[in-house]
């Protein structure tokens, strides 16, 4: 795919994009303070390829002072291990991408929500089995770096990621959380180069998201040697849906999904890309840092 | 697993999960195969290899729904290896021996991806073998 110069800047407004958030305590939570004045609602404005335990201390803190520590009275003390986050009664997944979960819960048409995007913290009544708890830096971290060599594992079988030194894969995080957009890029361009005399990745490393499913992840290649032209955003959705389709229909599924990719707005980075867009184009410049293409499927209501 | 099946004599040719054509190679694949609706299931059988000194299993074969998650593997070992409690802290599970995926990823989704000839393998751990 050729480079050009706007194909970068691209690449650094995305990294710009933020959302605005409003952090709202849970009326539960709120009986419990032991203050005459309430907390008052607390706004951050996010990055969206962030994740939500980076922050997680920033809310911890700011909530604790509403919260005296009673060493006899565990019921009001606020344990960082029971924080969790919740939209409209979804609880949210700390290792999703900040703008992945807003695309796919808060930004469809029959949504009421505007911005700022209004999230419910919980302190208590944690949801067991329905998310993993918010787990330290060194987990995201680990988590992050599992999704990179992953997708290098779909483009490159891995070679790339496996020449790198430590202090790439650390420089590539670090980058990450302290927002450097260049100390990130400087790494990541290495993820971005073909190998094995190929003009393009082997696969395409993308996550499909469908409301109430869990994401569809399938082997595709960006490039058809047989009609001799590259794949657009149009083949990979067409294909994905009428494969999980088929995997549906055979575990004998009660309900099957919509097939039609023109019955769903399709939405990367909170826009929505025309469908005809090379893929190979997508993945090098629409990627999360996680060199993942995220795309959220909001079927259209008639 | 309770809806284990498949003995250590069953072919792998009665697999049901294929990411790719019995023509084609893993290498020459250019996306996700048909699946093989002859088990009527569409369960993916994969293969649990010990890494990182963790105790080797008798059985290594294993069938499982689509739909079961890689967390649901992780509690099933825990229990089927009979860790003790400072052991139950970590088992991880790793693709491709390179990384781990998030315990919510379907198996499904990871048999798409990464199974080679017909075959799913899972390596599980007890230390953080490969990060």
């Amino acid at each position: 795919m050729g480079q050009s110069i706007d194909d970068k800047e691209i690449t650094r407004e995305l990294w710009q994009s933020r959302l605005p958030i409003c952090f709202i305590l849970s009326d539960e939570d709120m009986s419990k303070v032991n203050r005459s004045e309430l907390p008052e609602p607390l706004y951050l404005m996010l990055a969206r390829h962030s994740y939500f335990p980076c922050i997680i201390e920033k809310i911890h803190r700011y909530y604790s002072t509403y919260f005296k520590e009673n060493v006899n009275e565990t019921t009001n003390n606020i344990n960082l291990a029971n924080l969790w986050l919740e939209f409209e009664s979804i609880p949210l997944k700390w290792h999703y991408p900040i703008g992945v979960l807003y695309d796919l819960y808060a930004s469809s048409v029959s949504s009421t929500s505007h911005l700022p995007w209004q999230i419910t913290v919980h302190l208590s009544k944690f949801p067991e089995g329905e998310i993993l708890r918010f787990p330290d830096k060194e987990s995201i971290e680990a988590h992050y770096m599992s999704t990179i060599k992953e997708a290098d594992a779909l483009k490159h079988k891995g070679q790339i990621i496996g020449d790198m030194q430590k202090r790439d894969h650390k420089q590539l995080w670090n980058s990450l959380l302290q927002d450097k957009y260049d100390g990130f890029w400087n790494i990541n361009n290495k993820l971005m180069n073909y190998t094995d005399n190929l003009q393009y990745f082997r696969y395409i490393p993308f996550r499909v998201y469908i409301v109430d499913k869990p994401f569809i992840q399938k082997l595709f290649s960006p490039y058809d040697i047989d009609q001799d032209k590259f794949m657009t955003l149009n083949d990979l959705l067409d294909f994905v849906l009428h494969h999980e389709a088929q995997c549906e229909l055979l575990a004998n599924e009660k309900k099957i999904l919509n097939t039609n990719v023109d019955d769903y707005q399709v939405i990367i980075h909170g826009i929505q890309p025309p469908i005809n867009t090379p893929i190979q184009w997508l993945s090098e410049h629409f990627s999360y840092p996680d060199n993942f293409l995220h795309i959220c499927l909001i079927e259209k209501r008639t | 697993m309770s809806t284990v099946e498949g003995d250590e004599n069953e072919s792998l040719g009665n697999a049901s999960n294929s990411a790719v054509t019995n023509e084609e190679t893993s290498s020459n694949t250019t996306r996700s195969g048909p699946l093989n609706d002859s088990e009527g299931g569409a369960k993916v059988v994969f293969l649990l290899k010990a890494a990182g000194g963790a105790p080797i299993l008798k059985k290594k074969k294993w069938a499982l729904p689509r739909s079961k998650t890689m967390g649901h593997i992780v509690e099933f070992l825990k229990k089927y290896m009979q860790l003790d409690s400072q052991q139950q802290q970590q088992l991880f599970l790793y693709v491709n021996q390179s990384f781990a995926p998030a315990l919510d990823t379907t198996i499904g989704s990871v048999n798409d991806c990464f199974s080679s000839e017909g075959t799913l393998v899972l390596h599980y751990s007890l230390t953080q073998a490969w990060g």
